[in-house]
């Protein structure tokens, strides 16, 4: 019998030998709005072996779940001001892609008590809301994410702003790590429903490579951030879920420390990185989540660098046990012809 | 040099380097002197060393801003010596990208390296940077973090193509030196430190 679409991610993740390596697309909505027959093609070829609850949108709260923030101003997705559940602007140049922030929630940490989190959303009724997620699950024979996605210094960034955040890690630690309670305690409670539930996965993120090193000096990272995602991590696995985690930039300094926490499977721009380093210091220890080159592969025309990039990606951390999801990104300016190339890609180095 | 001066600037000891400028100024040291000996090459060591990935983001953005605090107060002590920027240019994110990290750590480290620099802003349109040679910036410095928007630098180049004594340089993450040639760019940088390097070297030549 065929193993299904979660029992190949698991196995995957387990590196315990699946059938296929797992597929899994992401698709902003610029780009679904933009393609949809050449989208219908590739997800009728190549089907994704995740699934997110319905009404799931690049990480918006479900209405079947969570409530409205009455902070909630606008669409993420749509040009223009954007106000999220925190009181956080956004600007926003074009229709499809997140904005970036227009204005820091506060200027000053020391403004620590105007930083209120959105538990209003939160369910209102606990039971019923995964008595959904639960029939959902139960009716899939896909690998369910949890629909949250919570990020620590993503959200002290909208909150206090990119360059006073970075400044302020360094200045204010003490504050800093008082802000970031707060953050990490809204987290932990939206966390912890979606762990009650019989989702398979849950993720966090947060971006923490530039194009070519850190963000920021490991170990300040390592005594800050990396005790509050173990948090994350652990009360995954005590639940039996597995947990993700997507970071964008260089992040190989990091990749042990996740391993070590417990992530199962990182998405991360291989691409940025000495990918055969990453082999020698990380392969086989955890599962690489995609991805392929956003920024100069699957923007080209000429397919052939699709197919090379996944050869590249095979090159250094193929294994037929697991270890590798097939996952990419059309964002804005992708070319979609690329995912059939690259799936086909994937299959033709599979056969051998 | 002002061992102490260029130490604070490095460690992005804001009130310190305001104490320290304004103790040298007190002292009747030469505005120039105070700038050019040890807060340029303060934060140029800086520079280098995030070059290098000896220091990270937040360490350059502390000391940059240790270094404007002490520009704050020379600058008008440099103004009324008659002091003339090394020369005038635009820094700018392009039209559709509102990143400005990047962006402002080059217009920093220009200031810092005593050019007189026309922050453009984000989501520039061509016209922005028109304007800002129109008001007499020879280099244009154009940032993109995405590769939508990255395209429009080819808009910028091809606008100014027509002028020789234009120059661009352009830079951010998705951009690369072969992309910067394509489109018939002057220059490529990787980072804030060699767009600044870049800078010099265009105006040495010019």
């Amino acid at each position: 019998m065929p193993q299904t679409s979660r029992e190949i991610v698991r196995r995957s993740l387990d590196f315990d030998t699946p059938e296929r390596m797992p597929r899994d697309l992401w698709v902003l909505p610029e780009m679904e709005r933009k393609h949809p027959g050449i989208l219908k093609k590739i997800r009728e070829a190549y089907p994704s072996d995740f699934a997110w609850l319905p009404g799931t949108s690049n990480f918006n709260w479900i209405s079947s779940v969570y409530n409205v923030s009455p902070r909630l101003k606008g669409n993420p997705y749509k040009a223009g001001e954007y106000i999220d559940e925190w009181g956080c602007v956004f600007d926003n140049v074009y229709d499809g892609i997140i904005g970036e922030i227009k204005k820091p929630l506060i200027e000053d940490i020391s403004d620590i008590n105007r930083v209120i989190p959105p538990y209003e959303i939160l369910p209102s009724d606990y039971a019923k809301a995964r008595d959904f997620v639960n029939s959902f699950c139960g009716n899939s024979d896909k690998f369910v994410f949890g629909s949250c996605c919570p990020r620590l210094w993503e959200r002290i960034q909208f909150i206090l702003g990119t360059e006073n955040a970075m400044m302020d890690i360094m200045l204010y630690e003490n504050e800093f790590r008082d802000l970031l309670r707060i953050i990490h305690d809204f987290n932990l409670k939206e966390l912890e429903f979606w762990a009650s539930t019989d989702v398979d996965v849950l993720m966090f993120m947060d971006d923490w490579g530039c194009q070519n090193q850190l963000l920021l000096r490991p170990e300040i990272w390592r005594n800050i951030f990396k005790p509050l995602y173990k948090e994350y991590c652990d009360l995954a696995h005590s639940n039996g879920k597995y947990i993700f985690m997507h970071s964008d930039g260089y992040i190989i300094d990091i990749y042990k420390d996740l391993i070590e926490i417990g992530v199962n499977a990182v998405n991360s721009q291989l691409f940025c990185m000495d990918m055969r380093q990453i082999a020698k210091e990380v392969k086989n220890k955890i599962t690489f989540w995609g991805e392929i080159d956003r920024q100069h592969v699957l923007v080209s025309n000429d397919l052939e660098k699709g197919r090379a990039a996944v050869r590249k990606v095979a090159e250094s951390l193929y294994n037929p046990k697991g270890g590798i999801i097939a996952q990419f990104e059309l964002g804005t300016g992708a070319n979609p012809d690329m995912a059939m190339v690259i799936y086909d890609e994937w299959e033709k180095i599979q056969k051998r | 040099m002002n061992q102490n001066l260029f130490t604070a600037v490095c460690k992005g000891d804001r009130n310190k380097v305001k104490e320290l400028v304004n103790s040298e100024l007190a002292g009747n040291t030469s505005p120039n002197v105070i700038l050019n000996e040890s807060m340029i090459p303060a934060i140029r060591n800086i520079g280098e060393r995030f070059s290098k990935h000896e220091v990270f983001v937040p360490e350059m953005l502390i000391a940059a801003r240790a270094m404007q605090a002490g520009l704050d107060i020379l600058s008008p002590v440099l103004a009324k010596a008659g002091h003339k920027a090394l020369g005038k240019v635009a820094v700018g994110t392009v039209k559709g990208d509102l990143h400005d990290i990047g962006k402002n750590l080059v217009s920093i480290m220009l200031k810092g390296a005593g050019y007189e620099v026309n922050d453009l802003g984000v989501n520039c349109p061509v016209e922005k940077y028109d304007a800002a040679v129109q008001n007499g910036a020879t280099v244009v410095l154009c940032s993109a973090l995405l590769t939508t928007t990255m395209t429009y630098m080819k808009d910028i180049v091809d606008h100014f193509k027509s002028n020789p004594n234009v120059k661009i340089i352009v830079g951010g993450a998705p951009v690369t030196k072969d992309y910067a040639n394509s489109i018939s760019a002057h220059g490529y940088g990787s980072d804030a430190y060699e767009a600044v390097q870049l800078v010099d070297s265009l105006f040495k030549s010019a």
